[in-house]
């Protein structure tokens, strides 16, 4: 009985029980029972579109290209799609930079470098409606080769470089896939300044970029920055050649600081200590004192200074020459600022869609400039300040904000970007430079202005150990520390003088940017080491 | 109750360090009571009134002048016959042309504003395309008168320029990497400018438009203008002529002037008369830049060969071919 009764208890629990899982097994059964339909009815779709999908073999993902076969086909680059190419079939190597799909069709705009091209699938007789959704899956910065026809276009198509065609895409493989979540979005990061906040559409700043700089180099605008700068680079070397002057290399490990400052980074080297060069100059003034007779090297150089500025960099690239002359030290001035104004030129010449795509993010004034380089006298410059109501002495340094008001006011009456003034006083100058020879307040010395901001700070140097010895005493330097240097103009050394720019700040002024980290390609400060 | 004595405060003799940018007037209590106790003691004429008295006298001075001009003048116009071999005096003049131009007394500080130590610098800005042949014969002139920095600049909206453009102010001064030794830098920018436009402080002064206009401003810089209101008066008349219908005007125009030109030339020597001046300076670049030399009425002829033949149209010659 009990048992029954046990029995029936839990009989009557397991009804309850069943009832229960009855219910669940149910809902279960009936779950399941969807599920497989819709298994079945994918798998059959599968099926389906496995038979159906005509267009099967003209999409996909490739296998990873391990180099197992040299394929003989011509990729043409985006920059080269131009009406000339209009109804050939081509393929294109370029990433996706945007796609929009639309029911039956996908657009796509494709990128290599800072061109972009659009390109269109449809669903027809070359593409399925499976290829279609697969080219509008692919993930953003994934890297894919299209074949395609070059098709002219009615309208001008006003978000790509290439406006005046577009590709009709026959084929479309994946070569590299990109993760779906980009840690910035190209669009946000080439956003014209101010344009986001009106339109309260995102901006990407700066940190962000740094941080992730390998996509923000792929923007139009680094792009165009970059490539630039390898201009000014490579028509700096250009001229100098052209000039008759030799390239050199210098150490960049040295053993005592050149300018007797205290802003050298120390590194350790085996069992004492080395700095990191600040400047090559020393070595550039060995080569002239050896009879190179006028050299010029590009380095990087560094600087231990902990100033957070738009400016400043720990590590940027130098730029400097270094010239012996005949009778003044102004055959030095006209030869820098003749080369100067060959790179602003070859620059205004060769890369007027690398400035105008600079200009659409950060729009500029164009670089002006006038051959020969204007220069005025530092005693004019504080004439032009004081006549603008600034008050300051006669051997007094400018300040960067008075630096900024005299390139306003120079560019008001000259109408100029870049000038030289000259003959600093002698007081706020390094100790190596030359006096002038008529008044022992002001020096042989320059600095040469980009848009207000100083590029170039240079002098006649003294090339006679014995006025040097004199020149470093008074500033209290001590002489042991920089014999080496005093020492190499003991045995005749000609009359010379030079000059160094940094590659960034160039290029930074040149294009009107507002910050020198838009302009280093991995930039180093205070606060950033990586990547 | 007696009281102490207190150091004073400041020095009397301290400097106050005054600012440029203004002007100074005297000061007012100063001069009043130095002035009442001059009266009241010496019974001296106060130097006020003394200065009033050199006004005016100096006015009537001027005013003698000019009714000796007028008068001058009516002599000339009551009898147009007057019996002037007009190319024997323009051959005397071309012997003295700097007394002709250089009579006046010009002062740069007068004219330009103190010297605050630095250049003062003559900034032009011209179009390749149109050269300013009357500003370089200013030039030269301005070159006799005072130590000249003289540069010419291409601006980076210019691509190229002809190379007499670039030497159109002559060579490079020997001593032009000491600016502080000149007194005056001129400084011709080949720029792509609509007008031509002259710059000198940015501060106090607009840029002044126009060639005509700038070659007043030059020209008053030799101090030659003429003091007279009739000759300043057709001065002004024969640059605007000159620059508006001849340079600029058409064929019609350009007919009506010379044959205007013709007649006042035949009247005297030099357009204003007995006196070399702007009026011819321009003109004559004029004439020469339209090209109408060989086709001109004889005594503009004439008038074109006096004008070369005082040395400071050769520096326009190069520019002509």
């Amino acid at each position: 009985m009990t048992k029954e009764n046990v029995q029936g208890g839990g009989e009557e629990e397991q009804q309850a029980q069943s009832k229960k899982a009855l219910k669940k097994q149910q809902k279960e059964a009936e779950k399941a029972a969807k599920k497989a339909e819709k298994q079945a009815k994918l798998a059959s779709e599968q099926q389906e579109t496995e038979e159906d999908d005509f267009a099967k073999d003209r999409y996909g993902i490739c296998p990873m290209v391990q180099s197992q076969q040299k394929l003989d086909r011509a990729l043409v680059r985006v920059q080269d799609l131009t009406l000339e190419k209009a109804e050939q079939q081509i393929w294109v190597r370029a990433r996706i930079h945007t796609s929009r799909a639309k029911g039956k069709q996908c657009f796509l705009v494709l990128r290599h470098q800072q061109f972009t091209v659009q390109a269109l699938l449809a669903v027809g007789d070359r593409a399925s409606k499976q290829m279609v959704k697969f080219a509008a899956n692919i993930t953003k910065e994934s890297i894919i080769d299209v074949e395609a026809v070059v098709k002219k276009v009615e309208q001008k198509i006003e978000s790509c470089s290439q406006q005046d065609v577009e590709l009709h895409v026959e084929r479309i493989f994946v070569i590299s896939q990109s993760e779906a979540r980009l840690p910035l979005q190209l669009e946000d990061a080439v956003r014209p300044e101010g344009e986001g906040d009106e339109e309260g559409r995102a901006t990407v700043n700066q940190d962000t970029r740094l941080d992730n700089r390998v996509i923000d180099l792929r923007t139009t605008t680094s792009q165009a920055i970059f490539r630039l700068q390898s201009g000014v680079c490579q028509l700096f070397r250009d001229t100098l050649i052209n000039k008759g002057f030799v390239e050199i290399q210098t150490p960049k490990i040295i053993s005592a600081a050149s300018e007797g400052g205290a802003n050298v980074f120390t590194v350790s080297y085996f069992k004492t200590s080395a700095y990191l060069a600040q400047s090559p100059q020393l070595y550039k003034q060995m080569c002239i004192c050896a009879d190179f007779d006028k050299v010029f090297c590009v380095g990087p150089v560094f600087r231990a200074e902990d100033s957070n500025t738009h400016r400043h960099l720990t590590e940027f690239v130098g730029l400097d020459i270094e010239m012996a002359f005949s009778y003044h030290y102004h055959e030095v001035i006209d030869s820098i600022t003749d080369t100067m104004v060959q790179i602003f030129k070859g620059l205004r010449d060769r890369f007027q869609t690398e400035i105008q795509t600079v200009n659409k993010q950060y729009p500029s004034e164009p670089f002006k400039f006038l051959e020969p380089t204007l220069r005025l006298e530092y005693k004019e410059g504080l004439a032009m300040l004081r006549a603008a109501g600034v008050e300051m002495g006669d051997e007094e340094d400018l300040s960067t904000p008075n630096e900024k008001l005299l390139g306003r006011l120079v560019k008001e009456k000259y109408d100029t970007d870049f000038y030289v003034l000259d003959k600093y006083p002698l007081a706020v100058r390094p100790f190596y430079t030359m006096p002038d020879p008529n008044n022992p307040k002001y020096s042989n010395s320059y600095d040469m202005f980009m848009r207000g901001e100083e590029i170039l700070s240079g002098a006649q140097r003294i090339h006679d150990a014995q006025l040097l010895t004199e020149r470093a005493m008074h500033h209290n330097i001590d002489l042991e520390k920089i014999k080496a240097y005093i020492d190499s103009f003991r045995y005749g050394a000609p009359p010379h003088a030079g000059g160094g720019i940094g590659l960034e700040r160039v290029t930074m002024l040149y294009l009107g940017l507002h910050n020198v980290r838009q302009t280093s390609m991995f930039p180093r400060d205070p606060k950033r080491l990586t990547p | 109750m007696p009281m102490y004595q207190v150091k004073p405060v400041s020095p009397a003799d301290i400097t106050v360090d005054l600012p440029t940018c203004m002007y100074k007037l005297p000061n007012v209590h100063a001069q009043g009571a130095s002035l009442g106790e001059h009266a009241l003691q010496n019974g001296e004429v106060d130097p006020t009134v003394k200065a009033l008295e050199e006004r005016q006298d100096e006015i009537l001075r001027k005013l003698y002048e000019l009714k000796a001009t007028v008068d001058g003048l009516a002599k000339t116009v009551t009898t147009p016959d007057a019996d002037l071999d007009a190319s024997t005096l323009a051959h005397t003049l071309t012997h003295t042309p700097a007394d002709a131009v250089l009579r006046g007394t010009a002062d740069l500080d007068d004219l330009l504003g103190k010297d605050l130590g630095a250049l003062r610098d003559i900034v032009i800005n011209a179009n390749p395309a149109q050269p300013p042949l009357s500003l370089l014969v200013l030039h030269a002139l301005l070159c006799q008168r005072f130590q000249v920095l003289s540069s010419v600049h291409v601006h980076s909206s210019v691509s190229t320029v002809p190379a007499p453009l670039l030497s159109c102010l002559g060579p490079r001064h020997t001593h032009s990497y000491a600016r502080h030794r000149f007194q005056l830098g001129f400084t011709l920018i080949w720029k792509d400018v609509s007008k031509l436009q002259m710059k000198f402080s940015t501060q106090n002064m607009c840029p002044i438009e126009g060639e005509g206009n700038v070659a007043r401003f030059l020209y008053r810089l030799l101090g030659a203008e003429p003091r007279d209101p009739v000759s300043a008066t057709l001065m002004d008349g024969w640059v605007d002529t000159a620059l508006f219908q001849l340079a600029e005007g058409g064929s019609k125009e350009r007919a009506a002037v010379l044959r205007a030109l013709n007649a006042a030339l035949g009247r005297s020597p030099w357009l204003l008369g007995q006196e070399f001046s702007l009026a011819d300076i321009v003109s004559a670049c004029c004439v020469l830049q339209t090209g109408q030399t060989s086709s001109a009425p004889a005594n503009v002829q004439r008038w074109l060969k006096s004008c070369q033949n005082l040395g400071y149209f050769s520096c326009v010659d190069p520019l002509l071919q």
